[in-house]
């Protein structure tokens, strides 16, 4: 695999240090999230992703960590070609199982150029799909379909709740208000389906979460990397966090959302926000060091973040080209388990961002 | 025992090596040739089939299924259904393209998608994957290093290309690295391609990977494919291509062993007069206790020996050869028939071992006799003086020979196997060896009918001839089996160029023609051209005609479609055969004697041709002679095509001149009114024509070459045969010499049984030879190239060389007689111990 | 002098200036009808003396007279054509042309020297009856005995009633009793046929069949010394 062109390739797909927007539109504080409208595609923007994670429990109670990640990217703007081929849109996918008992993390991954309903984004619902990898709306629950190498995911979400990240759905994620993306998930997903290891099918549920997120330039040229993190927490609250990094290591931004049992919602300042790192871990194929457990305080509470296994590092390198950690913790104060969720780290190898 | 013989053996070869190093040297030199020979031609047709192979695989790289139809394409709506199918893990749309070079030439395009192709062909297509963004870019191109290295460009530079609208310049946007592909070619975003070559909706191929578990062969026969298309697996494709050239490659093969075969003869030949010239040392070996078997083995021994030497030098020297010759004249030997770009040898060990072997092969068999000669030397009478006893040579076999040659004309009427003229190869194998066996014989016609003349001289010759007709038939073996060769291969290709000629002076009717470069998809003729045409000062007609690539079994190569108006008649077509009653209700089509062969068509029959995507019956209303495509073609009228297609367009076309326009005038006005640059060739008849029988005298070049060395081994082995009795006579012409004859007497003597022989052998080769030819216009061409020829012998260039053969024996035979009158030669009437 | 048939004077012989001459100063003559026996030494020059005498080596010094006419001066063709018309030859190994008929092979001096069909018939049958070898005419060497075929080699040597006849080692080859019968035949057909010449020999009792014999060392002919 020429891993170097490969990461070329994506430098330029995803959202590159020059966070300028040329002939793209760009994200602006005022124009409110709309659902269901927005739940779709938005192919004028530059990127788009839809981020599905979360906890199962098999019928035996043991855990296990996935997620489903569908990327929308329109690395060039229209040439006029008439050609059907000329979409200008590429689609991505990812796909993960941390498996704790196996010590093991599946993954796999697709991409495509849109079209030809070989590989689409729909715009207005949820709906895209790559040849057999689809991540789709089925009345008021979502459906993912990820027959992968070696393992599958065939899951439904039903959605107990929506969040709109920052003001109305304007997630501000640098010192400058274009630095920002459209942003809104869905915490508290109600898991149930079935998940193939090895062939072998195992009936699951459990709880998830959905991110959406699009925009043209969310990161601007002085950020390398970001922390996030997403906790479904046990009181039937959610918690989003995260910090974006310069290269020196020094926060450049942060903020994060909280959401009480209430459901009221809560946005927080890159104050009220604070990653510390703890315990790091090190790659034994890429050789890059995580910290993989975290003490996070954010909208008032002050946690441990202790991952579900070490190894949760995917290595995208054959699709969007990237190296990061993405994986499932426990959130915990004391000893007290408060919550589970996913917590994912990029820039920690090339400084290359994918948030 | 075997370790004694052996050491008598490598005794004898030393002590021949010390005496006389030179004539070791020939022995070698003729093995080496003919496994050279052998080795070469066969080392450039495998290594151009497997570039070519190489080649295929690149382009279809690990896919399991390939979908192509023709080279003009099908609509991409198949590119999803296939995408799409349970089966199908991806599906690589591309669209290939040969786009006219401004200022010459033209580049081999290809569109993909790259993000698709990097999932079936990581080690080429990643490359391109990787530069997927810039490639979006309607003008960008990423050259193979071998295509910016001809083309001279490099990144960040421009190649401009002409395209139907016009000249376009290209950005190179990269280079792909040397290692990822050897082709000269350009990759483009399929997109950007079908926009820019008017291929909007169009694709050529769609590379398969399918779901692990799914067998491709079996899965292709579930596809639902538009007429046309086919779905085969890369091997599918490899077989297509060796199919094309396979029987030209055989032609070479066999040719390249005759010559080896003539090498055969010469072993035979230096290996007599080494056991001739060492009679005595035999004896004595015999007379010292050595027996019989022994002597022979010792012989066998030293000819194997001498075969290895040779097989390894000729080996060599093949690859050697080879190497030239693909870098002179490519992997096809000039045939036009691969299209394979930089060819290196490649070979397998076990083929180059196999090419010494064969000469051991060879020198062990051309030792055979010899050998059991040597060991039956009577030790007594050889060690006696006086001992005039010759090499003997073989007898007559009159019953064998007829049986071998009755078989020989059976075998021509064997039907093709694996599509080779297997058949007519052993035909030709069983006529000659029949043939051989007969030399004799022939010789003693020939000797018997030869009279009484009255100069002693004369007299002493043919008196000499007769007493030694089966030594006589030996030399003349060698020069028989490689001139009669020599006339059936000349006289194959000399009633194929006279036929060809003939029938480029009947499809080429009109003064000028235009057609689209080869593969020039980006580039289109109309109505709207045809008209322009119609109107320029000096053209009194024009026509356009439309020819395509249609496929019509999965294993074939594609046939070629041609849709021109056919009027009442066949229109001009050199038709051969017409159906007697038709079925009025079809369209017409003729076909190309191919088709009778390969599809089993016929006039009066009907054939189901893909038109416009739909699979269309044509009554077959005759058969017509097809030189440029030995696939086959299928004529239609243009009327019907368009009619059925829905298309008017058209990729070639003929103007006829209004009396007294001049053709160069008017073909030149032709190449301003279209334009179209490089893409659109427009010539001449006269041109045309020129040009034809040059690509056809090209792919020829090589068959004269391999026939010119087997004639040159013949002769060499005439001579060598002559030198072998003249040195075995040397007493005879010592005594002569004291009877009183002069010096130029003996000469003389020996010039006049040379010349008197190759006479008679060119005499015979000669009527062998046609013989043969008849198998191979007949048989052999027919079945390899499914055309028949208008049988032509050449009588003027063959009376030529047969001339030249029995005038340069009789001056060899003269000059090994230099050995013969020699002083030395004189003392040898007392060589007495 | 002048009546003598071969006169030689003063003959060298040298293959190579620094080894001594193989003949140095030979001076001998023959007269008409002359049967002489030479005896030597293997390797004393006898085969270089007869292949000077035929004209088929050239001396290096002194002269060969046949018939008073010197051969020194004479080109290839000459001595050719003499060799043809007055010498006839006898080898040690026959030499008989494998291909051709007794007959043919008999009739070959007669038919290089221009005589008719019609007289070469007569003369052949006459001469191998001579030899006793009448009823051979039409059988090939190869169903011939050593002694016959050695018969029709004498036979040969003598058709065209040659002047001088050469006889080099005639009987190496034959049994002892075929080589008696050979000798005498030899003697006695050459003065027959009124020519003369040498016979060169190992032999003391080949040697009785001659006129004289003499003992040839390189240098000189010597009487032969008894015993």
């Amino acid at each position: 695999m020429r891993i170097a062109t490969l990461l070329l390739l994506l430098a330029a797909l995803l959202p590159g240090q020059a966070a300028q927007a040329d002939g793209y539109p760009e994200v602006r504080p005022g124009t409110p999230v709309q659902l269901p409208a927005d739940a779709g595609s938005h192919p004028a923007f530059r990127t788009e992703w839809w981020y599905v994670t979360g906890w199962l429990s098999m019928p035996d109670g043991a855990p296990l960590g996935f997620q489903v990640t569908f990327f929308r990217s329109r690395p060039t703007l229209a040439t006029g070609n008439p050609s059907r081929f000329a979409t200008g849109q590429v689609l991505i996918a990812h796909a993960a199982i941390s498996d704790p008992a196996r010590a093991r993390l599946w993954h796999d991954q697709r991409i495509a150029r849109a079209g030809f309903g070989i590989a689409e984004a729909a715009v207005g619902r949820t709906d895209v799909a790559i040849r057999d990898w689809s991540l789709s709306t089925e009345g008021a629950r979502l459906h993912a379909t990820v027959p992968a190498d070696g393992f599958g995911l065939d899951l439904a979400f039903e959605p107990t709740s929506v969040v709109l990240n920052g003001r109305d759905g304007y997630s501000q994620k640098g010192p400058a208000t274009g630095s920002a993306s459209y942003y809104y998930s869905l915490p508290g997903l109600a898991v149930r389906g079935t998940v193939r290891r090895a062939g072998v099918p195992v009936a699951v549920t459990g709880r998830a979460w959905l991110d959406h997120e699009w925009s043209s330039a969310p990161l601007d040229a002085e950020s390398v990397g970001w922390d996030w993190v997403g906790l479904n927490l046990d009181d039937g609250g959610a918690l989003m966090a995260f910090r974006i990094r310069d290269p020196r290591g020094a926060v450049r931004w942060a903020g994060g959302t909280r959401r009480w049992p209430d459901g009221r919602v809560e946005a927080l300042a890159p104050a009220a926000v604070s990653f510390t790192p703890g315990r790091r871990w090190r790659s034994p194929r890429t050789a890059i060091e995580y910290p993989v457990e975290w003490r996070l305080g954010a909208g008032g509470l002050a946690l441990e973040l202790v991952p579900l296994m070490d190894d949760q590092e995917s290595d995208s390198r054959l699709s969007t080209g990237a190296v990061y950690w993405e994986g499932a913790v426990t959130a915990k104060a004391g000893a007290r388990i408060l919550g589970r969720g996913y917590l994912e780290l990029t820039g920690y190898g090339d400084p290359l961002r994918l948030r | 025992m075997v370790s004694a013989t052996l050491r008598v053996a490598f005794a004898v070869f030393a002590a021949q090596v010390r005496d006389r190093p030179l004539r070791l040297l020939v022995s070698i030199g003729a093995i080496a040739v003919g496994v050279a020979l052998a080795a070469a031609v066969h080392l450039v047709n495998e290594s151009a089939l497997a570039e070519f192979s190489r080649a295929t695989r690149e382009l279809s790289g690990s896919a399991d299924l390939v979908v192509r139809g023709t080279r003009a394409g099908f609509d991409e709506a198949l590119y999803p259904q296939l995408a799409k199918l349970d089966g199908v893990a991806v599906a690589s749309p591309v669209l290939a393209r040969e786009a006219p070079l401004v200022g010459g030439g033209s580049l081999p395009l290809e569109g993909v998608d790259p993000l698709a192709a990097a999932a079936i062909r990581p080690a080429l297509y990643g490359e391109l994957a990787g530069l997927y963004v810039a490639l979006q870019e309607p003008d960008a191109l990423v050259l193979s290093a071998r295509a910016a290295r001809e083309l001279g460009v490099r990144q960040g530079g421009t190649v401009a290309v002409q395209g139907p609208a016009g000249a376009r310049t290209l950005r190179v946007v990269a280079v792909l690295p040397e290692g990822a592909t050897g082709r000269r070619i350009g990759y483009m975003d399929v997109g950007s391609l079908q926009w820019f070559a008017a291929g909007l909706g169009q694709l050529s191929r769609i590379d398969l990977r399918l779901r692990s578990g799914v067998d491709p062969a079996r899965y292709a026969t579930t596809l639902r494919l538009p007429s046309g298309v086919d779905a085969l697996t890369p091997d599918v494709e490899e077989t297509r291509a060796s199919n094309l050239t396979r029987a030209y490659r055989v032609n070479l093969d066999m040719l390249a062993l005759v010559a080896l075969l003539t090498g055969a003869f010469l072993v035979y030949a230096t290996q007599a007069l080494a056991v001739m010239r060492r009679r005595r040392q035999l004896a004595l070996l015999r007379a010292l206790g050595v027996r019989a078997t022994e002597v022979r083995v010792a012989v066998i021994v030293e000819g194997a020996l001498t075969g290895a030497l040779g097989g390894l030098a000729g080996t060599a020297l093949g690859w050697m050869i080879a190497v030239l010759t693909l870098r002179l004249l490519g992997g096809d030997l000039g045939s036009g028939l691969l299209q394979a770009s930089t060819v290196a040898v490649t070979a397998r060990p076990v083929v180059l071992v196999a090419f010494v072997l064969l000469g051991v092969f060879v020198a062990v068999a051309g030792a055979w006799m010899p050998a059991r000669h040597a060991a039956t030397i009577a030790p007594a009478r050889a060690l006696k003086a006086g001992d005039d006893e010759a090499i003997p040579g073989p007898v007559a076999r009159l019953p064998l020979a007829g049986v071998l040659l009755a078989a020989g004309a059976g075998a021509a009427f064997l039907p093709p196997m694996h599509g080779l003229p297997l058949g007519g190869y052993a035909s030709i194998a069983l006529l000659l060896a029949g043939g051989v066996l007969l030399v004799p014989a022939f010789v003693g016609v020939a000797l018997a009918h030869a009279g009484a003349p009255r100069a002693p001289i004369a007299g002493l010759v043919l008196a000499r001839l007769r007493g030694a007709i089966a030594q006589s038939a030996v030399s003349l073996a060698a020069i028989v089996v490689s001139f009669s060769l020599m006339v059936a291969m000349a006289t194959m290709v000399h009633s194929f160029r006279d036929s060809f000629e003939r029938w480029l002076g009947e499809v080429l009717p009109a003064d000028v023609y235009l057609r689209l470069a080869p593969g020039a998809d980006t580039w289109d003729l109309g109505p709207a051209e045809g008209a322009a045409l119609a109107a320029l000062p000096g053209v009194a007609r024009v026509e356009l005609r439309r020819t395509l690539p249609v496929s019509l079994a999965r294993e074939q190569p594609p046939v070629t479609l041609i849709a021109r108006p056919l009027g009442g008649e066949a229109g001009g077509l050199p038709v051969i055969a017409r159906a007697a009653s038709l079925d009025a209700s079809l369209p017409r089509a003729y076909v190309s004697e191919a088709l009778r062969d390969l599809y089993g068509v016929v006039p009066g029959g009907s054939v189901t041709v893909p038109v416009g995507g739909k699979p269309v019956r044509f009554a077959v209303a005759g058969l017509w002679r097809d030189y440029a495509r030995s696939t086959g073609s299928i004529v239609v009228d243009l009327l019907d095509f368009e009619r059925l297609s829905g298309t008017r367009r058209y990729t070639e076309g003929s103007v006829w001149l209004a009396p007294g326009a001049d053709g160069e005038a008017v073909r030149a006005a032709v190449a301003a009114r279209l334009g179209g640059g490089e893409a659109l060739q427009v010539t001449t008849t006269g041109t045309l024509r020129a040009r034809a029988l040059e690509a056809f005298d090209r792919a020829f070049a090589i068959t004269y070459a391999i026939e010119a060395v087997a004639v040159g081994i013949g002769l060499l082995g005439v001579v060598l045969a002559f030198a072998v009795q003249a040195l075995a006579r040397r007493a005879e012409f010592g005594m002569l010499r004291h009877l009183g004859l002069r010096r130029r007497e003996v000469l003389g003597m020996l010039a006049g049984e040379g010349a008197f022989m190759a006479a008679v052998g060119v005499v015979y080769g000669l009527l062998l030879g046609l013989g043969l030819s008849v198998v191979l216009v007949h048989v052999v061409n027919r079945q390899s190239f499914h055309w028949t020829l208008d049988y032509v012998v050449p009588i003027g260039s063959l009376g030529i060389v047969a001339t030249a053969l029995v005038a340069a024996a009789a001056v060899t035979a003269g000059l090994t007689g230099r050995i013969a009158t020699s002083d030395a030669v004189v003392r040898a009437v007392r060589e007495d111990w | 002098m002048a009546a003598a048939l071969l006169a030689v004077e003063g003959l060298v012989r040298r293959y190579r200036a620094d080894r001594p001459a193989v003949i140095d100063g030979l001076g001998f003559t023959l007269e008409p009808g002359e049967w002489v026996a030479v005896m030597g030494e293997s390797g004393v020059g006898k085969s270089t003396l007869l292949n000077l005498i035929a004209g088929l080596d050239s001396p290096d010094a002194g002269s060969i007279r046949l018939d008073g006419r010197e051969l020194a001066g004479l080109d290839d063709d000459a001595l050719t054509l003499l060799r043809r018309e007055s010498m006839g030859f006898v080898f040690q190994a026959f030499h008989v042309l494998p291909y051709l008929s007794v007959g043919r092979n008999v009739a070959l001096p007669l038919e290089l020297n221009g005589v008719p069909a019609a007289s070469i018939a007569t003369r052949v049958a006459t001469v191998l009856a001579d030899v006793g070898l009448g009823d051979a005419l039409d059988r090939l060497p190869r169903e011939l005995s050593g002694g016959e075929m050695q018969r029709v080699a004498i036979a040969r040597a003598l058709v065209h009633r040659p002047r001088l006849v050469l006889a080099d080692e005639p009987t190496g080859n034959l049994d002892p009793r075929s080589a008696t019968q050979v000798l005498e035949l030899l003697a006695r057909t050459v003065r027959a046929y009124g020519g003369g010449g040498l016979l060169i020999t190992h032999s003391r009792a080949a040697a009785a069949t001659a006129d004289r014999a003499v003992e040839f060392d390189g240098r000189a002919f010597r009487p032969l010394s008894p015993g």
